[in-house]
């Protein structure tokens, strides 16, 4: 559903009933009275009775009832981050910088590997899960890496848990990650709208909004989303503070999550963790839409192909070969 | 006048149906190829400098002799990342000693670069009179800072690749004033083949 949609959706409404009251904040009328008793401290979705009349209780009940993302004002994002920001000190005692930059006009991210270059030392995925506070206990990586056979380009004949000292002989290295396709079956599929495609191209997640049903992982032909069935268990000196609402912020308990391209470090100008910390240089970052880009010089002067082309899904990750 | 349905116009039945079918496959093709038209037809230069939070990068860069499709570019200067440099300190008309042969020959480098049997020596690339520099195959003296010009004189392929962006990589920015490094920033240029090791972590399987 579009903003503008809503917006006049909303009209309607209040024309029709002559009050400025919407359904949301008539729900959360309803449930602030309804939380004076404990029947509906009861029903799990409602901060627990110890937290009650506390600050973290006011801030996890406005958490609760805050818009999707795509359809809050400029001064609600900042008011939903910065109480993100007190709920993390809050709960646990963890100073992070959540922001909400937005696209960069006149940018259309895209990513090219070079599956002649990469020669496995993983190096991304350690630098990926570090950035994304990604889950150690369970080993969650947005990035994979396959040792392929030579001639064979499909991912799933490659050997995707290998661990020896590489590179092989005769064999070639081929990274996957989300590819943030242009016409992405995984937005469709959800029937929340938690997840869509960003004016610069990323496809992102609004992690309170997603409900964990996961029709968005069954859809992607992929495997490029992740689903957390826990909230990530950090060290604590290894969480990046930097975060991003829609990037690498620490998810909440079963949620679907996924690259970003870094979306945290990209609308700032720089370059994923990924590509920084590959130490062959086989991925290639940059704005499509800017003819002197480095991934334009890929796309205009290398053969490139994509995964699985014929599905139109349109994803903006080429590999290619020197 | 009547037309006689013959069945040399049995064909004829089909051509609504053939139409459509082309018509179909002729709209999904122009959807299917929008996406790469946009990319392909967007021919106006972004503007590096309007993306804000783009900070100078802090290590040492030297402005590049040569130039990439956007114009001129920065790469990693070299001169402080070498451990003995300045080499003419050593490389003098002094005599060494023999107490101090160990310490200054360069035991410790090892050359793997080159086709096997006949493998590149000290001054295929080190200039042999003015230590201070590089030379190239015509004689001319390259910095240490460029040589760039130096390894390209061979591996032209890859320079080329490089200075358009297809190998090596920026330093930490996409965007801002393009900062790149230096062939020798990644490759030890007395033996440039990455060394074998164990991959930085693993991966369990995903299903």
């Amino acid at each position: 559903m579009s903003p503008k949609k809503t917006d006049t959706t909303t009209a309607i409404t209040e024309n029709v009933l002559g009050k400025t009251s919407s359904r949301r904040s008539f729900m959360k009328g309803l449930s602030l009275a309804a939380a004076a008793g404990s029947a509906a401290l009861a029903t799990g979705c409602i901060p627990s009775a110890n937290a009650a009349s506390s600050e973290q209780m006011k801030l996890r009940w406005k958490e609760f009832f805050k818009k999707n993302y795509r359809l809050m004002s400029q001064q609600e994002k900042d008011d939903t981050v910065a109480r993100l920001e007190r709920l993390a000190k809050l709960q646990d005692n963890m100073y992070v910088q959540i922001n909400n930059e937005p696209p960069i006009e006149k940018v259309l991210y895209g990513y090219a590997f070079n599956i002649t270059r990469c020669e496995g030392f993983m190096e991304c995925v350690t630098g990926c899960i570090k950035e994304n506070n990604l889950d150690r206990k369970t080993n969650t990586q947005y990035i994979r890496i396959f040792e392929m056979e030579p001639g064979k380009l499909d991912p799933s004949t490659g050997d995707g848990t290998y661990f020896h000292k590489v590179p092989v002989e005769n064999k070639f290295y081929m990274g996957t990650q989300c590819f943030h396709c242009e016409n992405a079956p995984c937005t469709k599929a959800c029937p929340t709208k938690a997840t869509w495609k960003e004016p610069d191209g990323i496809v992102v997640v609004d992690y309170d909004w997603c409900i964990g049903c996961r029709y968005c992982q069954a859809a992607c032909p992929y495997y490029g989303r992740r689903f957390n069935w826990g909230k990530p268990e950090i060290p604590r000196d290894e969480i990046t503070v930097k975060q991003h609402y829609l990037g690498n912020r620490i998810r909440p308990k079963g949620k679907m999550e996924k690259c970003t391209f870094c979306i945290q470090r990209t609308r700032k100008g720089r370059l994923p963790a990924c590509v920084e910390a590959c130490p062959t240089g086989a991925r290639v970052f940059g704005n499509l839409l800017d003819p002197d880009s480095e991934i334009r010089y890929v796309l205009k002067h290398k053969k490139v192909f994509r995964m699985k082309d014929d599905l139109g899904t349109e994803p903006k990750f080429w590999y290619f070969i020197d | 006048m009547k037309i006689q349905f013959t069945h040399y116009m049995r064909p004829l039945l089909f051509l609504p149906v053939l139409t459509l079918v082309l018509g179909m496959s002729g709209t999904s093709e122009a959807s299917e190829s929008l996406f790469i038209d946009l990319v392909k037809s967007s021919d106006e230069s972004f503007d590096n400098r309007s993306v804000n939070h783009v900070q100078p990068v802090i290590e040492k860069t030297v402005l590049a002799k040569e130039q990439y499709q956007g114009g001129s570019f920065r790469v990693l200067a070299r001169k402080d990342e070498i451990e003995r440099f300045k080499c003419t300190s050593c490389h003098t008309d002094k005599n060494v000693l023999v107490k101090n042969g160990q310490e200054l020959t360069h035991g410790n480098v090892v050359i793997d670069h080159g086709q096997e049997g006949s493998e590149l020596g000290c001054i295929d690339c080190h200039h042999p009179e003015d230590r201070d520099f590089l030379e190239d195959k015509k004689g001319r003296k390259i910095d240490y800072d460029h040589s760039y010009q130096l390894c390209g004189q061979c591996h032209f392929r890859q320079k080329r690749d490089w200075l358009g962006g297809a190998h090596g990589k920026r330093v930490q920015y996409w965007t801002g004033d393009r900062v790149v490094y230096n062939c020798a920033t990644c490759h030890d240029p007395h033996s440039p083949r990455f060394k074998e090791r164990f991959p930085a972590t693993y991966s369990v399987p995903l299903k």
